[in-house]
């Protein structure tokens, strides 16, 4: 017989209060998650759709990539040795649309790769947000330090830097307007890259992005308060079991004294915490893909599933962290004393 | 040979430097079918010697038999398992599982001791007892609606359920007025006798004592 559903189904409304205290704590971390991943997504898309690889930037630039120039000889040699080496820049800059509206962009020049657009002079490639800012394709925009003007060749899916929308531009118009044809980065795709160059800086996509102005003090904050939720929900857990073992001291004694095995009350603690968690991870599960559906529009706000699966695991395991701490009252429990003490 | 045979039994507590004998050489025999009482004073050692004689606790000296094995030669799981399957439970207080009915509350006791039959069976076995103890009626009902002698009632129900060789009562009256304590009493007396079982109980209540077969009267430790 299941003791512990029977007693979920007795003690329906105290069993309600934890799940529902669950519930809203797993929510807030899965829409603060999202958050965090949304901004990421805004903050660095450019870079984290990039496969692995290494990165390089000069060495004297102090982890500034903004600042770092590749001499023209060291990329040779670089894309001599591993021909899918890509070189780009980034710089952060603005265009005027037909209407003469300024647009926050981050303008991106590559050497021929197929990991970043191509474009001819005079062409200019787009992250789609900028469509609800009303340009189209053929649309033809400006900026002050550029002589010429661009056509709208298209729009590309989710690539920003920095929250603004990116902007790929050939290496010729980078070049007029920024005045250097020598590129920031050097990117070599593949997981098994240790080769250093001189006067170069070697990173992993993961020290990059940390390397980033603003993305790590960004996703440091976001993330400290999602795992500072977990171990609450942990503590939740911890405590409210202990509350309700210590109102069943009595019980737990007498049910030792005829012979229960101290594992079955394991067992029972931590099925309520499991039926509870579930259910409650289960509704706020729904809940937070409801919130990616309705949430406003330039909210950036990022949750898969994938991503809230391994929150919910974690849920899961904390969780039955928090129950195990506090049941080991039980194993501690004697028969004697809770006979001696009488009771209900 | 009695069922459950207790030799030479001492226990004593250490309490810091002190040291107090509880029990000081207690030698008993428990038969099938008898309820032998164990009386005297508060701070005799009568609970003392009930729960060791079930198991819930060691001797200091002396041998605890149950159809000729030594308890104290035991692993602690062993004990449980001659607990749950061998030995019922009466407390002073009912003790019931509050969010069990009264029906439930003896199913469990079934799988605590890994009684093989079916569901169905498990629940025919739960009905008929009920009926013996006038208790069929309130099978669906929770501990919280019982009166005080309807709770007893359905703690020996429990403690019996499983076709236990020995039942131990620990002033099971102790919380009922005077009719009630003498409707358990009875229960139990009869309960013992129908199913051949050795009781052993502890009681102050030496009005209880025409419902036994007999009595031992403890003092300061010793049988007098």
């Amino acid at each position: 017989m299941n003791m512990a559903w029977k007693e979920i189904v007795k003690n329906k409304v105290r069993f309600l209060i934890l799940g529902s205290i669950i519930f809203l704590v797993s929510l807030l971390t899965f829409i603060i998650s999202g958050l965090a991943n949304g901004l990421s997504q805004d903050n660095a898309s450019l870079i984290k759709d990039l496969p692995n690889g290494t990165f390089y930037m000069a060495e004297e630039v102090n982890n500034s990539f903004p600042l770092s120039r590749i001499d023209k000889p060291l990329l040779k040699e670089i894309t001599e040795e591993h021909p899918e080496a890509v070189a780009f820049s980034i710089q952060m800059g603005f265009i005027h649309d037909e209407s003469d509206q300024q647009q926050s962009i981050a303008f991106v020049a590559a050497t021929d790769s197929s990991l970043f657009k191509q474009v001819n002079p005079g062409e200019i490639i787009l992250d789609r947000s900028l469509t609800e800012k009303e340009i189209k394709i053929g649309d033809k925009l400006t900026n002050s330090q550029f002589a010429g003007t661009w056509g709208v060749k298209r729009f590309v899916d989710q690539k920003k830097y920095s929250h603004a929308p990116v902007a790929y531009i050939s290496l010729e118009d980078y070049e007029a307007i920024y005045q250097t044809n020598t590129m920031q980065l050097v990117f070599i795709p593949g997981d098994d890259i240790s080769q250093e160059y001189a006067g170069l800086h070697s990173f992993s996509k993961n020290d990059f992005l940390k390397s980033l102005p603003s993305y790590s003090a960004e996703q440091t904050s976001l993330n400290m308060i999602v795992w500072f939720l977990i171990v609450i929900s942990g503590m939740l857990f911890a405590i409210f079991f202990y509350m309700m073992n210590v109102q069943k001291i009595d019980m737990y004694g007498i049910l030792k004294a005829i012979g229960v095995k101290t594992s079955t009350l394991f067992q029972m603690m931590w099925t309520q915490m499991l039926v509870i968690t579930c259910i409650a991870l289960a509704i706020s599960v729904m809940c937070s893909q409801l919130f990616a559906v309705l949430a406003p529009e330039g909210m950036p706000f990022h949750l898969t599933l994938s991503s809230v699966g391994k929150l919910a695991i974690i849920f899961v395991v904390i969780g039955l962290i928090g129950a195990t701490l506090s049941g080991l009252q039980i194993k501690r429990i004697e028969p004697l004393q809770a006979i001696q003490q009488g009771g209900k | 040979m009695g069922l459950l045979v207790l030799e030479d039994v001492r226990k004593t507590f250490h309490n810091g430097e002190l040291e107090e004998e509880i029990l000081k050489g207690i030698s008993l025999s428990l038969q099938p079918g008898e309820v032998t009482a164990l009386v005297g004073a508060s701070g005799s050692g009568k609970s003392t010697l009930l729960t060791i004689a079930a198991g819930l606790q060691s001797t200091s000296e002396g041998v605890v038999q149950f159809n000729g094995e030594n308890l104290s030669a035991m692993k602690p799981e062993q004990v449980r398992k001659l607990r749950a399957s061998q030995f019922g439970f009466v407390f002073q207080f009912a003790h019931l599982v509050p969010f069990l009915t009264v029906e439930e509350q003896l199913l469990v006791m079934l799988d605590v001791a890994e009684f093989k039959l079916r569901k169905a069976e498990k629940k025919e076995k739960v009905h008929q007892l009920l009926q013996l103890i006038d208790m069929g009626h309130r099978k669906h009902a929770y501990p919280s609606v019982l009166s005080g002698g309807e709770k007893q009632r359905v703690a020996i129900a429990r403690a019996i359920i499983h076709e236990p060789k020995v039942l131990f009562a620990d002033e099971p009256t102790a919380s009922l007025d005077s009719k009630k304590s003498k409707e358990v009493m009875a229960l139990i007396h009869d309960l013992t006798k129908r199913l051949n079982i050795s009781t052993l109980m502890v009681t102050h209540d030496e009005e209880m004592l025409v419902y036994t077969d007999r009595f031992i009267r403890m003092m300061d430790g010793k049988i007098v």
